[in-house]
This record gives structure tokens, sequence and C-alpha cells, in this order.
């Protein structure tokens, strides 16, 4: 594969990208959330394998196959799981309208197109928009953790977010080392672990979710 | 090239357009039946209903104005105008002498259909009823929520091509001088979120309903009956395949750049697959998905917005 073709390819992905991102910012069902997440991380799998192909970097390789099987299956097995769980109504409640949400989401994308400029002589491993979509993909994801109220959907952002990351280091420097990223990706199982335990067991202690744990009573 | 070339090509590209738009609904009916298991009316019912509506005499309320009794006809004026902007099999080679039509570039277009939705508002205010002003109401916020995406989504492709001449545009992508990448992609989701609202279908619109509160275009139309009902309806057909022709002009036109038979044959060829390829997306929807309470219309809408924002902000920044 061609460096050229393979740049474009992840032109594309791009595209894919921030289109699925737009669609868990716009998402009020945690299953569809969850859901586009699950395609999201697909879509960077392919990246990364796109991008493996090109430089013929094995690492590359081993990194789609391990994002395919844990963000794209494990990860969303674990939080429909935690869902069924704890039966928690699907509308996501958010703290700002969402329609708010996505007018930020286009504030986010000029910064990030800004900030991409600014950095000036980073030497990209693929030429064109990968570094200023990587980083609007990571605010994103951070704005989704920040204005919604369940712990469920933060998690959901957590991993919108770090697909971002992910994405940006494939734009800056071809990935990172595979033991880096095998141990992001750990983290990340460990992350969702936590998070699931700490909700399933808020949830049967004080039947309510973190948004309501927002006072220290003495 | 004849001096009355380029007209008689617009024109027949416009009849074109009117003449398959009622094929396009039925298609896109006869498919949702099918993914429903229904067998569903045929193909050509929107031809019969048509052919029915103008045999019909008309009435009209006691309140309506005369300005009631034009509507159908200026919009469908106003839709059949933008019909004739749109390419659909052919477009001159850029450089001969511009542009085969020489009516209008896309803001006029899309000026047009915002006319015709205008009217069909007015009119439905004009009447009095209390669904019409309902229907044109909630119309109204759609096409506030619609129209500036749409001018977004026609200025990030004309950025590229240097023109917001719809056949310029068209030229720039057969001459394979345009490289389809991201903000492509992005525009073109954007357009395939607004095609649903543009077309009135599920989730922004029922087409199917004629009697709820979630009507949006019957709502405006209740009022309209024999002939004037018709041009509405005609218009509505019309007003589809014109945005389905849209999406083809300003993202993957199989256009002809010559004359000859064979090369118009398979520009009408790749314009109908295309044609049935947005019908069955439209139809998958709408089997598919139930239709969005009003106020989460901004919420979907929305979606279409930072897309077409997204794809201008790759394009210039």
């Amino acid at each position: 594969m061609t460096p050229e073709l393979a740049a474009r390819l992840i032109d594309a992905i791009g595209a894919f990208l921030l289109f699925t991102m737009i669609h868990i910012l716009a998402a009020s069902q945690l299953y569809r959330a969850i859901y586009v997440v699950a395609a999201q991380s697909v879509f960077i799998a392919l990246a990364g394998a796109v991008l493996g192909a090109a430089t013929d970097n094995l690492d590359l390789w081993i990194i789609a196959i391990v994002t395919l099987l844990v963000k794209a299956i494990l990860l969303p097995w674990l939080l429909f799981g935690v869902v069924r769980r704890i039966r928690i109504h699907r509308e996501i409640v958010s703290v700002i309208p969402i329609t708010v949400t996505l007018a930020i989401a286009g504030v986010i994308v000029v910064v990030a197109f800004h900030l991409s400029s600014s950095l000036g002589s980073v030497t990209q491993a693929i030429t064109g928009n990968a570094l200023p979509v990587g980083i609007s993909l990571t605010l994103m994801g951070v704005l989704v953790m920040m204005s919604r109220r369940t712990a469920l959907v933060q998690m959901i952002g957590l991993f919108a977010s770090e697909n971002g990351i992910f994405f940006t280091a494939m734009a800056v420097s071809q990935g990172m080392p595979l033991i880096i990223e095998i141990g992001v990706i750990l983290d990340v199982i460990l992350g969702a672990l936590v998070m699931g335990v700490l909700v399933l067991r808020v949830r049967s202690s004080i039947d309510s979710d973190i948004a309501d744990l927002d006072r220290l009573r003495g | 090239m004849p001096e009355t070339t380029p007209w008689a090509l617009a024109l027949g590209q416009m009849a074109l357009l009117v003449a398959l738009g009622p094929l396009v609904t039925g298609l896109i009916q006869k498919l949702k039946a099918r993914l429903q298991c229904r067998s569903g009316a045929g193909l050509l019912q929107p031809y019969s209903d048509l052919a029915k509506l103008f045999r019909k005499g008309s009435v009209r309320a006691d309140t309506a104005t005369s300005l009631f009794g034009a509507v159908p006809v200026l919009v469908l004026a106003a839709t059949l105008s933008a019909a004739a902007l749109v390419p659909v099999v052919y477009v001159a080679p850029q450089g001969s002498d511009g542009a085969v039509v020489p009516l209008g570039d896309a803001i006029l277009l899309l000026g047009w259909l915002a006319l015709g939705r205008f009217l069909t508002a007015a009119g439905a205010l004009d009447a009095g009823g209390a669904f019409g002003g309902m229907g044109a109401s909630r119309e109204m916020t759609v096409a506030t929520l619609v129209e500036p995406v749409l001018i977004v989504v026609a200025f990030s492709v004309a950025v590229a091509a240097g023109t917001t001449d719809l056949a310029g545009i068209v030229a720039h992508h057969t001459q394979g001088r345009h490289i389809f990448g991201a903000p492509d992609l992005l525009a073109l989701f954007a357009m395939l979120v607004l095609l649903l609202a543009e077309t009135g279908r599920i989730p922004v619109d029922n087409p199917d309903t004629h009697l709820e509160l979630t009507m949006l275009h019957e709502g405006m139309l209740l009022e309209h009956s024999g002939p004037g009902l018709g041009c509405l309806v005609l218009a509505h057909h019309t007003k589809q395949i014109v945005v389905i022709a849209l999406v083809q002009a300003l993202f993957l036109p199989p256009m002809a750049s010559s004359l000859s038979p064979r090369a118009l044959a398979v520009a009408f060829l790749g314009f109908a697959g295309l044609t049935v390829v947005l019908a069955l997306f439209l139809a998958l929807i709408e089997a598919s998905y139930a239709k969005l309470r009003f106020f989460r219309l901004p919420q979907f809408l929305g979606i279409g917005f930072v897309s077409a924002f997204l794809a201008a902000a790759l394009r210039l920044l």
C-alpha cells in the first residue's frame, strides 16, 4: 500500500470517526451510545491496520487486532452487562441540553484546528487533517464526560476520548510502541471494570448515580 | 453547439425530474412496505393519485383569500424552477462556454426550495385551519434548522470546486480534479441527515399520516383539495427528487459530458442506480425508526449541523 493511499484512507476514516463522535454527543439513549462507541473503535482498529499495512509495522497490526477485540467487543459487552444489571432507564441525562453540547462541539473543532496550526512544525506521520481531527476527537470525548450525569455515559466518553488520543498518536508518530499501547488498553479495561463495580455498588447501597454524590457530609 | 441547445437540455432534464418524481415516491413506499412485510401499493400508485386529484373539483374555506387559490400553482412553479437548476444526466465540459444551464447556481436552487416552503406555509395559514397553522409553524421551525445547514454543505463543496454553480461543481468532479476526502464524506453525512428532513420523512415527519398532531407537511395540505392539492403533491414529489439529484450532483455525479446517446444512457443508468440506493436508504430509515418527538428534532438535525460545520472547517481551516 502506498503512503499516499494510506493517507487518504486515514483521512476518510477520520471523517467516520468524527461522525460517530457527533452521534455519541447527540445520542439520547444508552444503548445507541454504546453501539456507536463500538463502531468508532472498529474504525480506530481499521486506521491502525491501514497504517500497519502502509509502514510494514507488525506492532501496528497487533495493536489493531487487540483494539478490535478489546474496545469493539469486550468493553461494549461489559457496558451492556452493567446496563442490564442495574436496570437503569435508558435515557441519557445531561447537565446541559444536548443541542448546546453539539454547539460546543462546533467550537471545539475550531479550537482544535487553531491548536494544531499553532503547533507549527510538528512532524506529522500522516499529512492532512489527521492531527486536528485527533485533537477534536479527544476534546469531544472529554466534553461527553463533562456534560453527562451518569457514570456509564462518562465511561463511554472516556473510551471515545481514548480513541481520539490513539488517533492523534498515529497522526504524529505512526502509533506508540506496542508495550505502551498494550498498557493503555489494559488501563482502559481496568478503568471499565472499576467503574462498573463502582456503578453497581453505588446503586445497590444508595440507589442513585454518582451525579448525586456532590456534597460532603460530616 | 446551437444557441437553443442549453435551454432544451435544461428543460429536458427538468421534465425528466418531474416525470420521475412520483415514481421515486412510489418506489420508496413500495420498498418500505416490503421491509415491513406488506405487499404495498404498486410503483405507479402516486401517478394514479395525481390523476385522480386533477380530475376532481375543489372546495375552499370561506375564510380563505385569493392567495389561497394561487398558492399551489406558485409552489409548483417554484419547485419546477428549482428542478431546472439541477444537472441530472448531462453537464457541458467546463471551459466550453460556461454552464449548460445558464439559469442559476446552488444558492438560487436552495432559494427556490425555501420559497416553495414559505408559500406552502403561507397558504396553510391563509386558510385559517388549526391543523394548517400547526403544520406551518412546525415546518418553519424545521426550516430554520435545515436551510443554514444546506447552505453550509453547498459551500463546503463549492469551495473545493471554486464555484457555486452546480454545473461547475459537477464538471469539477467528472474531470477527475476532485479528490474525494474527509470533508466530502462529512458533508455527505450531513446531507443524508438533511435528506430525511427535506423529503419530509421519518424521523422528522411522517408522510403516511393525515390526522395526527405530529404531521408537518400533510398538515399544511389539509385545506387544499382537487387540482390544487394535486399541484402541491406533485411539487412535493418533485422536491424530493430534486434533493436526491442535488445529493448526487454535489457528491457522486455520474454525468455525461458529451451528448452521444451511449454516454447519456450510461449517465442515466448511474442516476437511476444512485436514486434507487438513496430511496432504499430513506425506506430503511423509515421502516426501522420511530418518528422523533418534535422537540427532539434540533438534537437530530444538530448531527447534520455539526457534520456540515466540520466539513466546512476541514475544507477551510
